[in-house]
């Protein structure tokens, strides 16, 4: 077990140390070393219910992690508030650490997502390592739907995310992840050394409900093989924890494809302990990825609040 | 806790010990082939891990792809429940309930689609029950009744183990038994959907066997926590079966 943390990003400066995928990396870079300041980030986002919006009630920051203030910029759910999470240094570097902390008190609602997608950058030393904590009380609501990651060649990251979501609580939470810049270096798709990523989720007294650890290792597991990505270039996991009436509602409505033609493939599993549902989406290109993932969220919004996607982003 | 690091009693050593090469008598030898049949009745055969999908769809075509296919599941089996069976085998050593709950249980949360959670409580339960009839080992029957009782979700990894375990079956020989068994049971189905020959899918399966070793050494050095996949067309595949109205096995 680790020990009880004694910094608020403690837990993502100890998450590397001991997974065996990252046991090669433990250097440290020749330039700044892991966990300086700059390198370490924090946030603290506590949203709370108030009148008949949701304010951002606790902020707490350390660079490059920022945020500045709730938005209320959806038109169908007024609100709603809207946090765009921003990284000053523009992407993730070796030896960064990264901790997110998101809080909804009961009853409320927010959107976070981020202002562009995350670089993870080549490295020769050490990775990059990145927790996130995410508490739903009573009847929360959170869309947590951030910009794709890019992993560059030999880039090395390991994400961690832990869930606590009441019963009546509402998560949305999406991952895409682009094989790399493709288009940029014939190396880069998939050029990656480690991308590990876990989710876990439990209820407030503790109880677990699912565990998901993703390991893309390419150089040890053949990323082209049937049943991997086969001629798929972008992933996308995307969870929905809801109470269990809600899950089979969107569940309805989802359908489930292989189109190798169009390229593009995605469906919905029901996540064990009646935890809501896990849905999958492959693609050639990240646009489609996308369009899907829009879908998806608007079926999750209509089902779970009643209320409309907003018009997309015209650059997004 | 590690329960990995767990002393063993020296009267056990014999028995589960991971480092066993090969059964030491022909009983043993006798026994693991009974309980590591494909055909062993535990309804293995009424499962496709996706194949089904993944044939309708065009993902598998040929012996190439359904090679590669297999592959992958047995990859996966090696990466996530192979890890799993042996912690389970260890518990099982030293008649730990309680851990084998833990590990059970961490088993089940990872199973992310329904019909890979229907296979392997429903494999599971099966292997147990019949352990406890053929084999009868006082920890199979307490399995059974946690089973039986929802203590535990009975996932067949567990199982499996165990009926390895209380028979002196080594850790080794229950994770190859594992490897064999997605492999042939991936390999059984593609004969009933697919135009491929005997002498195909044995190929295959003689080629993906030989690997059960080394992968063997990665899951026997990893903690429970170290399991892992990334097979997201098959977990997408899952998905269509789920969904599909037209089904020929359960996954």
């Amino acid at each position: 077990m680790i020990p009880a943390p004694s910094t608020p990003w403690s837990r993502a400066e100890e998450l590397g140390a001991c997974l065996p995928e990252l046991a090669a990396f433990q250097d440290e870079p020749l330039q700044m070393k892991s966990g300086t300041v700059g390198k370490t980030g924090f946030l603290r986002l506590g949203f709370e219910h108030r009148g008949n919006q949701t304010i951002l009630q606790d902020l707490e920051r350390r660079a490059p992690y920022m945020v500045q203030r709730a938005l209320y910029c959806d038109p169908e759910m007024p609100g709603l508030a809207c946090v765009f999470l921003i990284t000053t240094t523009g992407c993730l570097l070796q030896g960064d650490r990264l901790a997110l902390d998101i809080k909804l008190g009961p009853r409320a609602q927010a959107h976070v997502t981020t202002q562009s997608a995350t670089k993870i950058h080549a490295m020769d030393a050490n990775y990059a390592a990145q927790t996130q904590s995410i508490t739903l009380a009573d009847d929360a609501y959170l869309e947590f739907l951030p910009d794709p990651v890019i992993p560059h060649r030999q880039a090395r990251f390991v994400g961690d995310t832990q869930i606590s979501v009441a019963p009546s609580a509402t998560l949305l939470f999406s991952e895409i992840v682009q094989p790399g810049r493709k288009h940029h270096h014939p190396d880069e798709c998939f050029g990656a050394t480690v991308i590990s990523i876990a989710t876990s989720a439990a209820r407030p007294d503790g109880g677990g409900l699912f565990t998901e650890k993703l390991l893309i290792e390419p150089q040890r597991y053949a990323m082209r093989q049937a049943g991997v990505m086969d001629s798929f270039d972008v992933f996308a996991n995307v969870i929905l924890c809801t109470p269990k009436n809600k899950a089979d509602r969107v569940y309805e409505r989802v359908e489930a494809d292989v189109d190798l033609a169009e390229g593009v493939a995605f469906g919905a599993c029901r996540l064990p302990n009646d935890a809501g549902l896990i849905y999958k989406i492959l693609g050639r290109e990240t646009a489609q990825v996308k369009a899907k993932l829009r879908e998806f969220w608007g079926v999750v919004r209509r089902e779970i609040t009643g209320a409309g996607l907003p018009p997309p982003f015209l650059w997004r | 806790m590690h329960m990995d690091r767990r002393p063993r009693p020296v009267s056990r050593t014999t028995r589960g010990d991971d480092s066993v090469e090969a059964p030491s008598s022909t009983a043993l030898l006798a026994r693991m082939l009974q309980f590591g049949d494909s055909m062993f009745p535990i309804g293995g055969f009424s499962f496709s891990c996706g194949l089904e999908s993944a044939i309708q769809k065009g993902v598998v075509a040929d012996a190439i792809t359904l090679r590669a296919f297999t592959r992958t599941a047995v990859e996966q089996a090696a990466r996530g429940d192979g890890i799993a069976l042996i912690a389970a085998h260890r518990a099982a050593t030293v008649d730990d309930v309680d851990a084998l709950i833990r590990i059970d249980a961490q088993v089940y949360a990872r199973k992310l689609s329904d019909e890979a959670r229907l296979m392997s409580v429903r494999m599971g339960k099966k292997f147990t029950e019949m352990g406890v009839e053929v084999i009868g080992a006082p920890l199979l029957a307490t399995w059974r009744k946690c089973i039986a009782m929802s203590v535990t979700p009975g996932c067949y990894p567990v199982a499996l183990a165990i009926s390895f375990a209380v028979q002196n079956l080594s850790a080794r020989q229950a994770f190859v038994v594992h490897q064999n068994g997605v492999a042939a049971t991936i390999l059984g189905a593609a004969l009933r959907l697919l135009r491929i020959s005997h002498i195909e899918t044995q190929k295959i399966l003689y080629e993906l066997n030989g690997l059960a070793d080394e992968a063997y050494e990665h899951a026997a050095a990893a903690r429970l926590s170290d399991m892992a996949g990334y097979a997201p067309l098959a977990e997408i595949l899952a998905a269509v079966h789920s969904k599909a109205h037209v089904r020929l096995f359960m996954s």
